[in-house]
């Protein structure tokens, strides 16, 4: 295979994101084991503000307790106030003992059932006050959008800083953004969050964040070779959206192997 | 009438430092438990940025423990409503709902701590307004849902019962309400509901500080610490220093405050407090939610009261009595 020889030592492989639209406990829980038993690294939900469903961490939070491995959550970011984000984030976290993983979409169709139209800066402040809240530490935002603590003379007076707490599980929990544009990607860089982007041929796996590799959103019937190719000499976190437990039993048959061991054997187990 | 246990906030608090990673392991085995030992419902509460790490996100938790068991139900006892948005709330439960199969409830109420307000950017005195504009919307998701999600509205005073009452919303009493206070809150519900021409719901949910002990000498020792600690950190939120008063006055009236509210406690063996919760079911609460987790209480006592609620709920279900009373 093309990609063999390439730098795939340290590929991660998640399934979904499972859309949360209709879905059902047994659903879930049915792709979860499938991808326990495929060996993905990761099961993932995704929620779609837009339409009205939401729900995607504490979604997350139940799947935990169903799989030993990670768990994802795909959700609609910018569309309330990010402290909340933040908190739930923690929450589902601390639920899952340290297991949660989160790809941040900013939305910029269907905001209107939460918010006004987007206004230039939010997306950025929205994106830092979430950073600056997960870190644990007391803090304090003044910007244009968003004062935190806010100090409003109606209210008594409040301490100058606040921290979310408690804090993840985990030190760091992992996070990716689909930005919507340059400005918020490089702002997601420099916050240490990874980025994702959506397959295309022949384009390349977004570059490495800090601890986290990029991440690649594929259909189910991914090529490895393509993946691979995409990768080149870096990591990449490729999330396969299968829809039942034959298209993700048989994208782990075909992709785990070959995206985690580099000398795989031709031999073993293809299709 | 049905029985909740409760209620749940994951505190570390500082008579019993625990790891958060340990509290909410430890909540989902105890909701477990709750589930093998028969009772309807474990129920959840948040505050924000608070020193002993208090939740402040009860979905998360909701979703997890809906993972964990198969039966027992879930809810909020109370999201502080005037701190979300609105949309949010009614999308999250809507999904929750049907992943869980319609085993969440949502408690609300207005919440009352001026710095959580603050952190989120609302004025504290714009509560009941934004409530208002909250509550038909949230009532609408929740009927929607599939399945529907049962609201309730928290509270402790006649005016917050008047406006559950026009939205014909059941309510979730407050715990330091004593009885002569229920009745009049519900005359006040009932007329209010009447006034806006809208059917009452049949019956009400209450929370109440129950503990089950068959060595009341031993558990009041144990539970006196946590209980102070408890009234003293969030009680006090919502009983403020008056502008000319004094520290030492504020202080010796904060704690009249909590010794008169300590006397809400149900406390005793199984045939007391039967006895005590059919009073309530008399008034018209036919769901109570017992608050035996007080803070970060040992988990060995935790588990003993709740088996001996357990043997409560056995007597209530059997009880040939059990009727319900109208709610006047």
């Amino acid at each position: 295979m093309a990609g063999r020889a390439q730098g795939a030592s340290h590929m991660k492989l998640g399934l979904g994101p499972i859309d949360l639209k209709g879905a059902t406990r047994s659903r879930l829980e049915s792709l979860g084991a499938q991808a326990v038993a495929s060996s993905f690294d990761a099961v993932w939900v995704s929620e779609s503000r837009a339409e009205g469903v939401g729900g995607g961490l504490a979604s997350a939070a139940m799947l935990g307790q169903a799989v030993p491995i990670r768990v994802g959550a795909a959700v609609d970011a910018g569309l309330y106030h990010p402290l909340h984000l933040a908190e739930d984030i923690a929450i589902a976290d601390l639920t899952s003992q340290g297991r949660v993983e989160v790809l941040l979409r900013f939305a910029t169709t269907g905001a209107s059932r939460y918010r006004e139209p987007d206004q230039h800066g939010w997306f950025e402040e929205f994106l830092g006050v979430m950073a600056a809240a997960l870190s644990g530490a007391h803090f304090q935002w003044n910007g244009e959008h968003l004062r935190v603590p806010a100090r409003l003379s109606a209210n008594q007076p409040a301490p100058e800083r606040l921290a979310l707490n408690p804090r993840a599980a985990q030190p760091a929990v992992p996070i990716w953004v689909e930005a919507p544009g340059e400005s918020l990607e490089a702002l997601a860089r420099d916050l240490g969050f990874g980025i994702a982007a959506h397959f295309k041929p022949g384009a390349a796996v977004p570059a490495r964040t800090g601890r986290w590799p990029g991440m690649v959103l594929c259909r189910a019937n991914a090529d490895p070779n393509d993946l691979l190719a995409a990768a080149g000499e870096s990591a990449g976190y490729f999330l396969i959206a299968a829809e039942t437990r034959q298209e993700a039993a048989s994208a782990g048959k075909r992709l785990a192997g070959p995206m985690r061991m580099p000398d795989f054997p031709e031999w073993i187990g293809h299709e | 009438m049905r029985l909740g246990v409760g209620i749940f906030g994951m505190q570390s608090v500082p008579q019993r430092p625990d790891h958060h990673v340990k509290l909410y392991r430890d909540v989902l085995e105890d909701a477990e438990l709750a589930e093998e030992l028969g009772f309807d419902s474990i129920w959840l509460s948040e505050h924000h940025f608070w020193f002993d790490g208090y939740c402040p996100a009860d979905l998360p938790v909701a979703g997890a423990i809906l993972g964990r068991t198969t039966r027992l139900g879930v809810g909020t006892a109370v999201m502080l409503l005037p701190m979300h948005p609105v949309q949010k709330v009614a999308d999250d439960a809507t999904t929750l709902s049907r992943l869980g199969e319609g085993r969440l409830s949502l408690g609300v109420a207005l919440g009352y701590r001026d710095a959580e307000f603050d952190g989120f950017g609302v004025q504290r005195k714009d509560r009941g307004k934004l409530m208002d504009g909250m509550l038909p919307r949230l009532a609408e998701s929740c009927r929607a849902a599939a399945p529907p999600v049962p609201l309730y509205v928290g509270v402790a005073s006649a005016i917050a019962a008047q406006r559950a009452a026009r939205l014909g919303l059941p309510l979730f009493a407050d715990s330091t309400m004593n009885p002569q206070e229920l009745r009049e809150m519900l005359a006040a519900y009932n007329a209010a509901a009447a006034a806006a021409g809208v059917s009452s719901p049949h019956a009400h949910a209450l929370q109440r500080d129950v503990f089950v002990t068959d060595d009341r000498e031993r558990d009041w020792a144990m539970l006196l610490p946590e209980l102070r600690y408890m009234r003293r950190q969030y009680g006090g939120w919502s009983f403020p220093q008056e502008p000319d008063e004094t520290v030492p006055s504020y202080l010796g009236r904060l704690e009249s405050d909590i010794e008169a509210k300590l006397k809400n406690l149900i406390m005793g063996d199984g045939a007391h407090v039967t006895a005590r919760l059919r009073e309530f079911e008399e008034l018209g609460f036919d769901l109570i939610v017992c608050r035996s987790q007080f803070g970060n209480l040992p988990r060995e006592s935790l588990h003993r009261a709740f088996e001996g609620l357990s043997r409560v709920r056995g007597d209530l279900a059997h009880w040939p009595g059990a009727r319900r009373a109208p709610l006047t």
